[in-house]
C-alpha cells in the first residue's frame, strides 16, 4: 500500500515536473487575428479566438468570471495579445501547457499598485452645479461601476487604461465620456436635465440601481415625484407622499403621523442634513414641514439602514437639502390656498460658494379670524438656509438651518411648538480614495401649552440634541466601499413642566435628563463576484444618562419606592449596545437579483404619548434609563428586484419580519403630563409584524408613477394589557393598494392622480355600557377589538405650464388639484357619546336626564378643489 | 355677500364634518357586576345601585336583584342593605352618616361570589357662588373652577312649579360639572356640550361633593370615556378603573358634601 503511494507520488511528480518544462518551452502561436465582440460573455470570446486561433483553453468557468460581459475589439492581433488584453480586464493569468492554455485568477500581488488609478470626484446638475446624489457612474469596458455617496462624490479605482465613463441619473441625460485613465485624476461630470420629452423610449445604460444596490428595504423618492403628485390644497409634501410606499402607513388625514412594518410613530427618524427633525407637522399635521422645493434627495429605509445611521426601530427618512444654485440666481415660490412659498438662491461666486434661503407663510389667520374673533394667532411658518463653499478642490463647507414654528392662540390660551436645526458640514477628499465627511448639528424641539398668556403660564415639553460625527468613505475598489465613523450625541431632555411668570420661574414636577450618546460604526459593501454582493456593518452606541436629574424605582405594581438624585455632570445609567447589519446579494442577471438582510436596531429616546389623536398633541420624550430599557428590534427581509429594460419599470417584492423589543405602552388612562412618577405609567412588551411588499415604479417617459400592495399584520402582547393576551397594533391595516401616476399629455399639460386603499386601523369599540352619576359608561372587551372603515382617497391634479417657450428666463405654471375625487368620507374618529344637535353638529349632553347618544364620525376633507401658481425666474 | 365670506363658508364646509355612522356594535354578553355608590356625611339613606351592562347606547341597565350588601365602618358598625323596591337593583341602608377619616368598605355577595371596596371620604370645600348668565330669555349655568381640591358640583335644575313649563314637556335637568384639578389634553380639548337653558324662578339644587385620590382616578378614567372623549386629542380607550374586587366595574365612593338651593332670579 504504502510502496503504492509512493510510486504514484513519484509518478505525478514527474509529470508535472515535465509539464513545466514544457510551458517554458511553448509559445502561444503568432497568428494575427481579428475579433469582434459586442455584449458577448468572456466564454464566448474565448471560443472565438478558439476557432480562430486553434488554441484550445482550459479553465473553470466559475473562477475567471467567464460569464461576465465584454465589448472587446482586436483587428489583425495576435492570440497571445488578446489574451494579454483579456487577462489584464479580467483580473487572470494564463499558461501554455501542452497544446492547451490554462486560465488561472491572477494572483494578488501580481498586480502591482502602479497599474491601477483612481477617477474621482463630483457628479453635478451643470445648470445648477447642485450634487446629484446616488448618479451612477459605470466604465463600459470593464462592466463595472459605483454611485455618488451622500454629497456626490465618486471615487472609482481602475486598471491603467482607456475608458468610456457613462454617467446617469434619473431626470438627466445620460453622459458618456472618453478618459484616458494613465495617472489618478480627480474630475467633476456634469449632466443635463432631460428636458421635457413626449417619446416612451427609455435607455438603459447603465444597470438599474434597485437591481445593483446591495440595499434592501430601500426607497428613493425625487423631489420632483413629489411635486406631480395632487396634494391637498396644492401643497406638495414629502411626508404625504410616503402613503405611496408600501409599508408606509398613514395615521388618517390631517395627520403627519406614519407608521412603518408595524413600528409605533415614534420608531421614525426624520433627518434635514443630518439634523433630527423631532415633529415635521403644521396645522396640527394637516401639512408636513418639508417641501420638496428646497430639497434634493429623499431616500428612506424601512429596515436595512446603513451601519452610519440609526437611533430608530422602524425607519429613517433622510433628507439631504439643496446646496444652492452656484452658476446663477433664480427664485422660485409658489403661491397656494394655504401659504406662499419663496425661495432664492444663487452663487456668490460661480463655481465656488452659492446659498439657498427658502420660506414659507401661511395665510389663514385672516380667513379663521373672520370666523372667530377671539383668534389672536393661527399661522405657521418654514424658513430653511443654506451656504457653501468650495475652499479648495479637496475641501468644501456647508451651512444649513431649519426653522419653523406653528402658532395658534385664542383668547387667553394657545398652542406653540417650534422645531429648530442648525448644521456645519465640511467634506474633505483626503485621498482620491478616502473622502471625509465631518457635521457638527443642532437640533431642538419645544412644544408649549399656554394656560394664561397674560400670565406668561404655559406648560413647555422639550428636547434637543448636540450632534458631532465623522465620516469616512474608503473607495477600497469598484464595487468595494468601506464607510466607517464615529460620533457624539448629547441631548437634553425636559418631559412637561409648567413655567410661570415673566420670570421663567419653573415648576419641575417631572426631572429634565441628560444623554450622551456615543456611536461608532463600520460598514463594508463589497462585490465578491459578477454574482455575488456582501454589505455588512457594525453599529456600537453607548448611551449614558447624567445629572442634575432625579428619577424614581417602582415596585412590581409600579408603587415608588425609591427616589434616585444625581448631580450635575454625574453619570448614572449606561446602556451599550450592538447592532450588526448583514445585506447579501445574489445577481440572478443583469435585470434581476435577490437579496436578504438581518439588521438589528436600538431606540435610546421614547416618545410618551397615550394619544390616538391623529393631530400633533403635547408631546413629552424620554430617554432610556432605570425604568425604560432601549428599545430594540431585529428585522429580516427578503426581496426579489428586477428592472424591465426597455419600459425603466423597476419591480420590487419584498417580505420581512421584524421583532421588537421592550415596547411601550400604556397603563389605563395614564397620566403623562406633569406626572413625576410619569414611568409608572408605562407597561413593557413586546411586538412582532411580518408582512409581503410589491412595488412598480417607473421614474422617466411620458407616463410616470409608482404602484404598490402590501399584506401586512403587526401584534403586541404585553402582560399588565389586555389579560396577557395579545392584540392589533394600531398599524395593523393588513391589506395597503396605492397608485400614483403622472402623464405629460403635450409639452405644457401634464395630469397626476393618486389613489391610495388601506384596511380600517384597529380600534377598541364598546361592547356594552353601564350608567354611573348619569353618564354613559362604555365597557371594552379585548383590545383593538374592532377596525375604522376601510380607507380610500382618489386625488388628481393637472399642471399648466403657462410659457410657449420652454426657454424663457421666467418660467410659471398654474396647477389644478383635487383631493379625494369621489368624496370618500373616511373616519378619523369614531364616537360613542355625542348627540346630534342640529345637522353636522355632535356634542357631549349636557342634561343628564336625557340619552339620546349616538355613533357618529368625525371626518376631513372630502371633495377639497385648490388652485396654486408656481413659478421660477431664472 | 362678500367673497371672502364666501371662501370661509368654503374652507368650513369642506374641511371637517361630523355626521352619524351606522355601524354594528360589537356587542359581547359581559357577566360584570356594575356598582355605583356614593356615601356622604349626610345623615340620609345611602343607595347602592348594582346592575348588568348593557348592549345598545341608551339602553336601560338590568338590575342586579337578590345581593347580599354589606357596608362596614371601620371596625365598628356593619351596616345591611335592602333592595327598595324589589327588583330595582337599588339597595339602600339604614340612615347614617359617613364620617371622615373612616375607611368604609363594600361587601357584595352574589351568585357565590363576593366582592370588595374601600374608600374614605376627604372634606369638601365651600360652594362657590352659583353664575348663570341669561341667554335671550333664558339662563344658562356658568362654570368656574374653584377651590384646591379635587371635588364635582352637582346641579339639579327644576322649573316645574312655573309658568315656562308646558304640560307634556321635561321641565327638570341635571348637570355635573367635575373639577379634578388635573391636567389632561383631552380634558383641555374636550368636545363642546350641548347648551341647557332654564327659565327664571328655576329652583338650582347643587351639591359638591369631595373627591378622595382613588376617586379621582375612578372619575377621570371615566370621563375620559364619556365627556372628555370626542375632541381632536383623545387618549387610549380603556375600561374606567375600578375599586371594586373581582372583575366588578363602576365605583364605591365615600365623600363628603356641601349642598345649597337658588331660584333663579331676572338677570340683566
Amino acid at each position: 500500500m504504502i510502496l503504492r503511494r509512493l510510486a504514484f507520488i513519484c509518478i505525478s511528480t514527474l509529470i508535472l515536473l515535465t509539464a513545466s518544462l514544457r510551458v517554458g518551452a511553448q509559445k502561444i502561436p503568432d497568428k494575427k487575428i481579428t475579433i469582434e465582440s459586442k455584449d458577448l460573455s468572456l466564454a464566448e470570446v474565448l471560443e472565438q479566438v478558439s476557432q480562430k486561433s486553434g488554441i484550445r483553453f482550459s479553465y473553470n468557468p466559475k473562477r475567471i468570471q467567464a460569464e461576465r460581459k465584454v465589448n472587446y475589439q482586436a483587428i489583425g492581433k495576435s492570440a497571445s495579445e488578446i489574451l494579454a488584453d483579456l487577462a489584464e480586464r479580467f483580473d487572470f493569468q494564463y499558461s501554455f501547457v501542452e497544446d492547451q492554455v490554462i486560465l488561472k485568477p491572477a494572483k494578488k500581488n501580481e498586480k502591482s499598485a502602479e497599474q491601477v488609478v483612481t477617477l474621482s470626484g463630483y457628479i453635478k446638475d451643470v445648470a445648477s452645479g447642485e450634487a446629484l446624489i446616488g448618479s451612477t457612474i459605470f466604465i463600459k469596458e470593464l462592466q463595472v461601476g459605483t454611485v455618488s455617496n451622500t454629497y456626490g462624490f465618486f471615487s472609482i479605482t481602475l486598471p491603467k487604461g482607456t475608458y468610456e465613463v457613462i454617467s446617469s441619473f434619473i431626470g438627466y441625460k445620460h453622459s458618456s465620456k472618453i478618459i484616458d485613465l494613465q495617472t489618478s485624476i480627480m474630475e467633476d461630470i456634469l449632466l443635463t436635465e432631460e428636458p421635457p420629452v413626449l417619446n416612451e423610449i427609455i435607455i438603459t445604460a447603465a444597470p438599474d440601481e434597485v437591481v445593483e444596490e446591495i440595499q434592501v428595504s430601500k426607497t428613493n423618492v425625487q423631489p420632483r415625484a413629489v411635486e406631480e403628485r395632487p396634494a391637498l390644497f396644492g401643497e406638495m409634501d414629502v411626508l404625504k407622499s410616503l402613503e405611496s410606499v408600501p409599508g408606509f402607513k398613514l395615521h388618517s388625514d390631517g395627520s403627519t403621523f406614519y407608521y412603518v412594518r408595524g413600528g409605533q410613530r415614534d420608531q421614525n427618524l426624520v433627518l434635514i442634513d443630518d439634523s433630527p427633525i423631532y415633529n415635521p407637522s403644521h396645522l396640527l399635521g394637516l401639512f408636513s414641514t418639508i417641501i420638496p422645493d428646497a430639497v434634493t434627495d429623499i431616500n428612506i429605509y424601512k429596515g436595512d439602514m446603513p451601519a452610519s445611521l440609526g437611533g430608530r426601530l422602524s425607519s429613517v427618512l433622510d433628507i439631504h437639502t439643496k446646496k444652492g444654485n452656484d452658476q446663477h440666481t433664480q427664485v422660485w415660490g409658489n403661491v397656494g390656498l394655504i401659504s406662499t412659498k419663496l425661495g432664492v438662491e444663487g452663487p456668490f461666486k460661480k463655481d465656488v460658494s452659492s446659498f439657498l434661503v427658502s420660506g414659507r407663510f401661511s395665510r389663514l389667520q385672516w380667513l379663521v379670524q373672520l370666523q372667530d374673533e377671539n383668534i389672536k394667532k393661527f399661522s405657521f411658518h418654514d424658513l430653511t438656509g443654506k451656504m457653501n463653499f468650495k475652499l479648495s478642490a479637496t475641501d468644501r463647507i456647508f451651512f444649513s438651518f431649519y426653522t419653523g414654528s406653528d402658532n395658534y392662540f385664542s383668547g387667553n390660551n394657545g398652542i406653540n411648538w417650534a422645531n429648530n436645526a442648525g448644521t456645519f458640514r465640511w467634506n474633505h477628499v483626503i485621498t482620491d480614495r478616502l473622502f471625509l465627511n465631518t457635521t457638527l448639528s443642532a437640533s431642538g424641539y419645544d412644544y408649549f401649552v399656554y394656560t394664561d398668556v397674560s400670565k406668561n403660564q404655559r406648560w413647555n415639553s422639550h428636547i434637543s440634541n448636540l450632534n458631532m460625527k465623522t465620516d469616512f468613505s474608503y473607495f477600497i475598489k469598484p464595487q468595494s466601499e468601506l464607510t466607517f465613523g464615529l460620533g457624539l450625541n448629547v441631548y437634553r431632555f425636559n418631559p412637561g413642566n409648567l413655567q410661570t411668570g415673566s420670570s421663567n420661574t419653573q415648576v419641575s414636577n417631572v426631572s429634565a435628563r441628560n444623554s450622551l450618546e456615543f456611536i461608532l460604526y463600520g460598514n463594508h459593501q463589497v462585490t465578491l463576484n459578477n454574482k455575488w454582493g456582501l454589505n455588512y456593518g457594525l453599529r456600537f452606541s453607548s448611551w449614558t444618562n447624567s445629572g442634575e436629574a432625579f428619577e424614581f424605582k417602582f415596585d412590581d405594581n409600579h408603587n415608588p419606592i425609591d427616589t434616585l438624585v444625581f448631580g450635575k455632570g454625574d453619570p448614572y445609567i449606561t446602556y451599550v449596545n450592538a447592532e450588526p447589519r448583514l445585506t447579501l446579494q445574489y445577481l440572478i442577471n443583469e435585470h434581476s437579483s435577490i437579496k436578504a438582510s438581518y439588521s438589528r436596531n436600538v431606540q435610546n429616546v421614547h416618545l410618551i404619548s397615550n394619544s390616538i389623536s391623529p393631530f400633533t398633541s403635547l408631546d413629552v420624550w424620554l430617554p432610556s434609563s432605570f425604568n425604560i430599557q432601549p428599545q430594540r428590534s431585529d428585522q429580516l427581509a427578503l426581496g426579489y428586484y428586477h428592472k424591465l429594460a426597455r419600459s425603466g419599470i423597476s419591480l420590487v417584492a419584498e417580505t420581512f419580519y421584524k421583532k421588537m423589543h421592550n415596547q411601550i405602552d400604556y397603563a389605563t388612562h395614564a397620566e403623562t403630563l406633569l406626572n413625576p412618577f410619569l414611568e409608572s405609567e408605562l407597561r413593557f412588551g413586546e411586538a412582532h409584524a411580518y408582512g409581503v411588499e410589491f412595488q412598480a415604479t417607473k421614474n422617466e417617459g411620458r407616463l410616470r408613477g409608482t404602484t404598490g400592495y402590501s399584506y401586512a399584520r403587526a401584534r403586541r402582547i404585553f402582560p399588565d394589557l389586555n389579560d396577557g393576551k395579545s392584540y392589533n397594533a394600531f398599524s395593523d391595516r393588513p391589506h395597503q393598494i396605492n397608485l400614483t401616476l403622472s402623464y405629460d399629455i403635450n409639452l405644457r399639460w401634464m395630469i397626476g392622480m393618486n389613489w391610495n386603499y388601506f384596511t380600517g386601523a384597529p380600534f377598541s369599540s364598546p361592547v356594552s355600557f353601564y350608567n354611573y352619576n348619569g353618564l354613559e359608561v362604555p365597557v371594552y372587551g379585548q383590545k383593538n377589538n374592532d377596525r375604522y372603515p376601510n380607507y380610500h382617497r382618489l386625488d388628481a391634479s393637472a399642471t399648466l405650464k403657462l410659457n410657449k417657450n420652454v426657454e424663457k428666463k421666467y418660467q410659471h405654471s398654474l396647477t389644478f388639484s383635487v383631493y379625494n375625487v369621489y368624496g370618500r368620507k373616511n373616519s378619523v374618529f369614531i364616537n360613542f357619546n355625542k348627540t346630534e344637535v342640529s345637522e353636522r353638529d355632535f356634542k357631549i349632553p349636557s342634561n343628564l336626564l336625557v340619552s339620546d347618544r349616538t355613533i357618529s364620525q368625525f371626518y376631513l376633507f372630502q371633495f377639497t378643489p385648490a388652485v396654486s401658481y408656481n413659478f421660477k425666474w431664472k | 355677500m362678500k367673497i371672502r365670506n364666501l371662501l370661509l363658508i368654503f374652507f368650513c364646509v369642506l374641511a371637517a364634518c361630523e355626521e352619524r355612522l351606522d355601524i354594528p356594535l360589537l356587542s359581547e354578553d359581559k357577566d360584570l357586576l356594575a356598582v355605583e355608590g356614593v356615601l356622604t356625611n349626610e345623615n340620609i339613606s345611602h343607595t347602592i345601585t348594582l346592575t348588568f351592562p348593557y348592549k345598545m347606547m341608551n339602553g336601560k341597565a338590568v338590575p342586579v336583584s337578590g345581593a347580599v350588601v354589606q357596608i362596614l365602618e371601620g371596625n365598628s358598625a356593619t351596616y345591611t342593605l335592602t333592595e327598595a323596591p324589589a327588583g330595582s337593583g337599588q339597595y339602600v341602608t339604614p340612615k347614617f352618616r359617613a364620617v371622615f377619616g373612616t375607611t368604609y368598605t363594600l361587601w357584595i355577595q352574589y351568585q357565590g361570589k363576593e366582592y370588595f371596596a374601600q374608600d374614605s371620604s376627604v372634606p369638601v370645600e365651600p360652594l362657590p357662588a352659583l353664575d348663570y348668565y341669561k341667554v335671550n330669555d333664558q339662563y344658562s349655568l356658568a362654570f368656574n373652577e374653584s377651590g384646591q381640591n379635587a371635588s364635582y358640583i352637582d346641579h339639579r335644575i327644576d322649573w316645574t312649579t312655573t309658568a315656562d313649563c308646558l304640560p307634556g314637556n321635561t321641565c327638570e335637568g341635571r348637570i355635573v360639572f367635575y373639577d379634578l384639578k388635573t391636567i389632561d389634553v383631552n380634558e383641555i380639548y374636550k368636545p363642546g356640550k350641548t347648551d341647557f337653558l332654564f327659565p327664571v324662578n328655576s329652583i338650582i339644587i347643587r351639591k359638591k361633593y369631595s373627591v378622595s385620590s382613588a376617586y379621582r382616578t375612578f372619575l377621570r378614567s371615566m370621563l375620559s370615556e364619556t365627556e372628555w372623549r370626542g375632541g381632536l386629542f383623545d387618549v387610549e380607550r380603556a375600561n374606567a378603573t375600578t375599586n371594586l374586587s373581582s372583575g366588578a366595574i363602576g365605583f364605591f365612593a365615600v365623600t363628603s358634601v356641601v349642598s345649597d338651593t337658588t331660584l333663579v332670579v331676572e338677570k340683566p
